[in-house]
């Protein structure tokens, strides 16, 4: 019998139009297989009724004739965006009990386009971490051997996917949130130019890098799910009034006389082996294709983690200052005076590594260190921009580098050191301080069968061109074909 | 180098109430953070300007309209894709998520004596 839960969404579409099978089956296939699933701890709520109330106002649509690209498609949303009348908790336990009154724009699009969200994706509490360990409701486990971790902090959403249980999802990326993810659970993540997507309706983390995309088993997926949420809206003031191209114009295209970046600076010692082999013949394949392979050079890509852990808690702690335990979220029990209610409150509602990030922001904030940390960090962030200005304006067309410096890790093997968890994201933060569009395809595994992501970068505004070369090289390659034996 | 009263006295201005026994720990992992970014230290940004946005935005500026609470349409399926600006949330959808409220009334402490 057919798996309707891991379909791809062109099956999906083909299966509704033929009538093999309605919206309500596909989105029953999709809740019955996360439930099952439920050991992976993908979801931190599943909404059966709202979502089956959907499949059947898409079932009625499909009767009368309608199409649409991803109308009846089921998708997971992460909790850090806000869905109206359904608990959005951010990973946090400070916002257990927090119903949003509105949803995200990206969520209004995506109800708009005929998709059917079948619940909320787990994640690293409030988007800080790369393993989704920081969840206040616990770990997400990686689908492909659930003793390590999935990435983070986008983890649920990128689990979701690679296990089959819908063919997308939305996740957040501020340092690699979707990227990283992407990479360990061997499927395919975008995170957009900075600005292409609306914020409004997204908790926000670090709002100068936060920035929503689409997770996606292949390619074409990926790109219909990123056309649906792309945009400029009135409501977020940094959403971009660029114009949208067609992205599925983009797959199949040749890519030939396309000239590839190879940066040096990520290819060094650190770098594993296998991850490093396995970038090198993705790179053979796509030169195979007619690319044509540039050596160029980011010489402040080292400094990008030091630049990140200054600006992202510097922003996280403004951020997070209005989770106060009064007009919503956790509230401290007891009589007690105003500034005890706050911290009383706080305490209890935030995980540990968001208390540290919220200390660092407001020391690099404090009066005596503003100039020589955040004001230090936002002039070396213009000189990271510079890097990549420098790159693509005479060098090359698209950058091409590994995802991730290190394999997936086992669960707790990092949790003491926070700084060498910091470190994971050294390939995917400056894209971020950047504000260029970044994707990671699945291109190996490494000897123990876990999955090795190679990153795609372009030019502000140009997701078009990495949709090009993604999908040239997934034409050669049969990595996305490649599914997890799951272990429940 | 900071302290474990330095790390107190941040808490206290960030309106966090730290574990005794976790003060010590992230005391150790803030100092290790914050030798680590020194490195920005050794680079020379004389006549570099501080990025202020990533893609050179300025001021956004829109029209300032009220609107009524209740009347932006349910997004539905294939329904209009048009994005709204955002409508007055309506004042029960905000209540519900109070800790604690009387009627329309947020309850907190009492502030001045």
């Amino acid at each position: 019998m057919t798996d309707l839960a891991a379909l791809s969404i062109s099956a999906i579409r083909e299966g509704l139009q033929s009538r093999q099978f309605s919206c309500v089956e596909v989105t029953k296939a999709s809740l019955d297989k996360a439930s099952r699933l439920a050991p992976l701890n993908c979801f931190i709520e599943l909404s059966p009724e709202s979502a089956l109330k959907q499949a059947e106002q898409v079932d009625t649509l499909i009767k009368a004739g309608k199409q649409a690209p991803l109308l009846g498609v089921p998708v997971g949303i992460k909790d850090v965006i806000c869905t109206k009348g359904t608990r959005t908790t951010a990973g946090s336990k400070i916002l257990h009990n927090f119903i949003p009154p509105y949803d995200a724009t990206v969520v209004k699009k995506l109800k708009t386009a005929g998709t059917v969200s079948i619940g909320k994706l787990n994640m690293d509490e409030f988007a800080m971490g790369s393993s989704n360990e920081n969840s206040a409701y616990g770990p997400v486990k990686n689908p492909w051997n659930p003793e390590y971790v999935p990435g983070g902090s986008s983890g649920g959403s990128a689990a979701a996917v690679a296990a089959g249980i819908c063919p997308i999802t939305l996740g957040t990326d501020t340092g690699g949130s979707i990227r990283q993810p992407a990479s360990f659970c061997g499927i395919v993540g975008l995170k957009p130019t900075y600005g292409r997507v609306s914020r409004y309706g997204v908790i926000a983390y670090a709002s100068s890098l936060d920035q929503v995309g689409g997770f996606a088993r292949n390619v074409r997926d990926c790109a219909l799910v990123t056309q649906a949420i792309c945009g400029i809206d009135p409501n977020d003031a940094t959403s971009a009034d660029q114009p949208v191209p067609n992205f599925e114009a983009s797959l199949g295209k040749s890519i030939k006389g396309l000239r590839i970046g190879i940066p040096k600076e990520y290819f060094v010692a650190g770098l594993d082996p296998h991850i490093k082999a396995s970038l090198e013949a993705a790179l053979k394949t796509i030169e195979k294709l007619g690319a044509i392979p540039v050596e160029v050079t980011l010489p402040h890509t080292e400094l990008a983690v030091s630049v990140y852990y200054i600006l992202a808690p510097a922003e996280a702690s403004s951020n997070l200052a209005r989770f106060d335990g009064i007009r919503y979220g956790h509230r401290a029990a007891g009589q007690m005076d105003l500034k005890t209610l706050y911290a009383k409150s706080r305490s209890e509602g935030f995980g540990k590594e968001v208390q540290r990030r919220i200390l660092v922001g407001t020391y690099v904030l404090s009066s005596g260190y503003y100039d020589a940390f955040y004001l230090k960090a936002q002039k070396v962030r213009s000189l990271i921009v510079k890097d990549f200005q420098d790159a693509f304006q005479n060098q090359c067309d698209v950058i091409a580098a590994p995802t991730t410096p290190a394999a997936p890790f086992k669960i707790g093997q990092k949790l003491s050191d926070p700084l060498q968890m910091y470190l994971n994201d050294i390939f995917t933060i400056p894209v971020n301080l950047a504000g260029l569009p970044g994707m990671s395809i699945p291109c190996g595994f490494t000897p123990d069968g876990l999955p090795i992501g190679l990153q795609l970068i372009g030019k502000p505004w140009d997701e078009a061109t990495l949709f090009q070369v993604a999908s040239a090289y997934e034409g050669e390659t049969d990595w996305h074909t490649k599914q997890p034996a799951l272990a429940y | 180098m900071i302290s474990e009263d330095d790390v107190k006295k941040l808490a206290n201005l960030a309106r966090l109430e730290l574990e005794p026994s976790f003060t010590p720990v992230i005391t150790s992992h803030i100092n290790s953070i914050l030798e680590y970014v020194q490195r920005l230290d050794q680079v020379d940004t004389s006549g570099v300007t501080p990025m202020s946005h990533v893609h050179g935005a300025t001021n956004v500026l829109r029209e300032d309209v009220a609107h009524t609470p209740g009347t932006n349409p349910e997004p539905t399926p294939l329904g209009d894709p048009t994005i709204p600006q955002q409508e007055m949330l309506p004042a029960e959808g905000l209540l519900q998520n109070v800790p604690d409220h009387s009627g329309r009334f947020i309850r907190v402490p009492l502030i001045v004596e």
